[in-house]
């Protein structure tokens, strides 16, 4: 493994794939930054550009430097004009956004800065050391197995949307399964579900529905309100000049990162749950700790308030990746994304990944070092002059951000029924965004289809028939923590109901 | 005054969360319900017929469990609807749009979507330049832009910024112009 190990390192820090980590951190920053395309969408760009790169490891080097700078652009105009870019920095504005109404703008930066550099250095720490045993475990796994781990994982998502939506998740899931089943199949030999369209005959592209799913509706809810996000932030939350913090606060917050870190990496390995919750569990979990005078700051611009979400939500990214690289099973939206982007450069990430690629496998990992370096050095000395695109009116700014979205999908294909298609999957995401259905569960479920029908096929042929489910032991229990996964928050659901209807 | 005006105007319009719901999962049902017609009617090659697993095994199933899934969502009562994790509480539900629509400026909306339509349709004709350009400059308008001395040169220079990056750094190709001049 040392040696595998060895040649990830010598793989990452060519000065090539360094140079790629940095432009990701820094095009994720800046875009992250921008309301309306959040981590999930600038992968989703990035990729038909990445892939003429050609080489996988430089690739995925670039598409995880981005997804990290999204999430750490996303703090920064949380901090500044108190408008998240996306749900994982919401509670980052708790307090960061009145530490800059008070003019310590500066300083909630850099404390975000910090924090999440510490919580993506100790997530890709832990990365390294969960990773290789969770993968040399799943070599163990034959197709039936994987089936069963795929209805895990996709399970868990509808599991972990929240209270009150697992069916919901559930329903979208199912959703992304048949979506993944029209067009072409490696399995069969005629195209299914086209409704006689040539344009369907190859399936839906992935980047058309994630853009669909997740940048258009952005697109048009900020439409809804172009002024109200404009005016965002007041004039002493804008003046950032000193970035300093001294070494009483750097003490207060070395616990919190040393705790969110391992807390939000675990959240991060858990499929469905993702940097969101992280970030507002850390918050919850460090009010409750701090001692009655700090918790009374919590809200009001208190640095432990800041420090938690950020670290958190870094450490889940990085946790994320725990069961893409392993297990080849997507945790969330933007990892969904990035298992598309493997499956573009014909690589399939799961357990043999580390055995067969392990240029790739690790030098990814290693990368991370680097990116979270290149992260703190753009956040510290560069935000003021970052932070300037936050001006930009939106106006512009929105038929931009539609552009960018149909640009994603129109690069490479040349095809305008897929921007079409993408506006249909928009109205879609818009209606079902009304009604509270969560998206992500349908892009997990649509990235993870063809493996997932893959992987039942050949377990239904190995064993001509079904009989595999109860009869291999680990099979068995994986399709019963399945079943646990899905009954149990919806018995809860309907106990909560009956309460409620019982005592109105 | 205006604004009472057009609040009483837009309150037919009110759309409670329990009747959206309700719609969503009857068209979930009627998709899943199509999908699973098509699934069941699906014309199996004769090789395939001896297969353990046929090209429609997976898809029935997939439309049976859409389709309880969606009677479900359908039959339960409107708590199930809404999140109440602390970060449903501070983020809040999309449907704050519809509980008061006379806040929000929906032709905006609306009018973005359908140039959207009009610009992925006259992407063949126009080409990549012309009509991005033209995209870029109509949304802008339509949002209440009227800068023209600057909308319009940036409009034209980032429509060119990205094909010049795509097609001559990339080597992707992007047809700049119109369809007509290469006729």
């Amino acid at each position: 493994m040392w040696d595998q190990m060895l040649l990830g390192i010598q793989t990452a820090f060519t000065l090539q794939n360094m140079f790629f980590a940095a432009l990701g951190c820094f095009i994720g920053t800046i875009i992250g930054m921008l309301p309306g395309l959040g981590p999930m969408s600038v992968v989703a760009i990035m990729i038909p550009v990445s892939i003429q790169i050609g080489d996988p490891s430089t690739t995925l080097i670039l598409l995880a430097g981005v997804y990290y700078g999204a999430i750490f652009g996303g703090s920064t105009s949380s901090i500044l004009i108190n408008a998240p870019g996306e749900a994982a920095v919401v509670a980052t504005s708790f307090d960061g956004y009145p530490m800059a109404r008070k003019g310590q703008a500066g300083k909630a930066l850099t404390i975000a800065a910090i924090s999440s550099f510490s919580g993506g250095t100790i997530g890709a720490i832990l990365l390294m050391g969960f990773a290789p045993v969770l993968a040399s475990f799943a070599i163990l796994f034959w197709s039936a197995e994987y089936f069963a781990l795929m209805l895990v994982g996709l399970s868990a998502v509808a599991a972990f949307a929240g209270k009150g939506k697992v069916l919901k998740a559930l329903m979208m899931t199912l959703l992304g399964l048949m979506l993944s089943t029209v067009g072409e199949s490696s399995l069969f030999n005629a195209p299914r579900f086209t409704l006689g369209l040539l344009d369907l005959q190859s399936g839906i592209h992935f980047v058309t529905l994630a853009m669909g799913l997740f940048a258009v509706p952005e697109a048009f809810f900020l439409a809804l309100d172009v002024l109200r996000g404009q005016k965002g932030g007041s004039k002493e939350a804008r003046d950032i000049s000193n970035l300093r913090i001294n070494l009483k606060e750097a003490k207060t917050i070395a616990p919190v990162i040393g705790r969110q870190s391992i807390q939000g990496f675990l959240i991060g390995v858990m499929p469905g749950a993702g940097a969101t919750i992280a970030s507002f569990l850390g918050y919850a979990v460090e009010r409750n700790l701090a001692n009655p005078e700090e918790r009374k700051e919590f809200g009001q611009g208190s640095i432990k308030g800041l420090a938690a979400p950020e670290t958190a939500n870094n450490a889940a990214s990085t946790g994320s990746f725990v069961p893409l690289l392993t297990l080849g099973i997507p945790g969330s939206g933007t990892t969904a994304i990035l298992l598309g982007a493997f499956i573009a450069l014909n690589l399939q990430p799961g357990p043999l990944l580390m055995q067969d690629r392990p240029e790739v496998f690790w030098s990814v990992i290693f990368s991370m070092y680097f990116g979270n370096i290149i992260l703190l050095i753009l956040n510290l000395p560069l935000v003021p002059y970052i932070a300037r695109l936050l001006a930009i009116p939106r106006t512009y700014l929105i038929p931009f951000v539609l552009f960018f979205a149909m640009a994603g999908a129109y690069i490479g294909q040349n095809n305008a029924t897929e921007l079409l298609l993408l506006i249909g999957f928009g109205v879609f995401a818009i209606i079902m965004r009304f009604a509270d259905y969560p998206l992500p569960p349908l892009l997990i479920g649509f990235v993870l289809g063809q493996i997932f029908e893959d992987n039942f096929g050949r377990a239904i042929r190995n064993a001509n028939g079904i009989q595999f489910l109860w009869e291999r032991p680990m099979t068995l229990a994986l399709v019963l923590a399945t079943l646990a996964f899905v009954m149990i928050p919806l018995y809860r659901d309907w106990r909560s109901r009956r309460k409620a209807s019982s005592l109105g | 005054m205006r604004e009472e005006e057009s609040s009483r105007f837009l309150l037919p319009f009110r759309v409670n969360m329990l009747s959206i719901n309700r719609w969503v999962a009857l068209g979930l049902l009627a998709f899943s319900s199509g999908y699973g017609y098509l699934a069941f009617t699906y014309r199996i090659l004769p090789f395939e017929r001896f297969l353990a697993m046929k090209p429609n095994t997976l898809p029935i199933g997939l439309a049976v469990a859409g389709m309880v899934c969606s009677i479900a969502l359908l039959l339960v009562p409107e708590e199930q609807s809404s999140g109440s994790g602390e970060e449903n509480k501070v983020l809040g539900s999309d449907h704050k749009y519809l509980e008061s629509p006379e806040n929000y400026e929906w032709g905006k909306g609306a009018g973005l979507l359908i140039l959207a339509v009009i610009y992925a349709l006259s992407l063949r004709q126009a080409g990549f330049l012309i009509s991005t350009s033209v995209f870029l400059i109509f949304g802008g308008l339509m949002l209440g832009e009227r800068k023209f001395w600057i909308l319009v040169p940036v409009s034209c220079f980032a429509s060119f910024l990205v094909w010049y990056l795509v097609d001559e750094v990339l080597t992707i190709f992007m047809r700049p112009w119109p369809m007509i001049i290469y006729q």
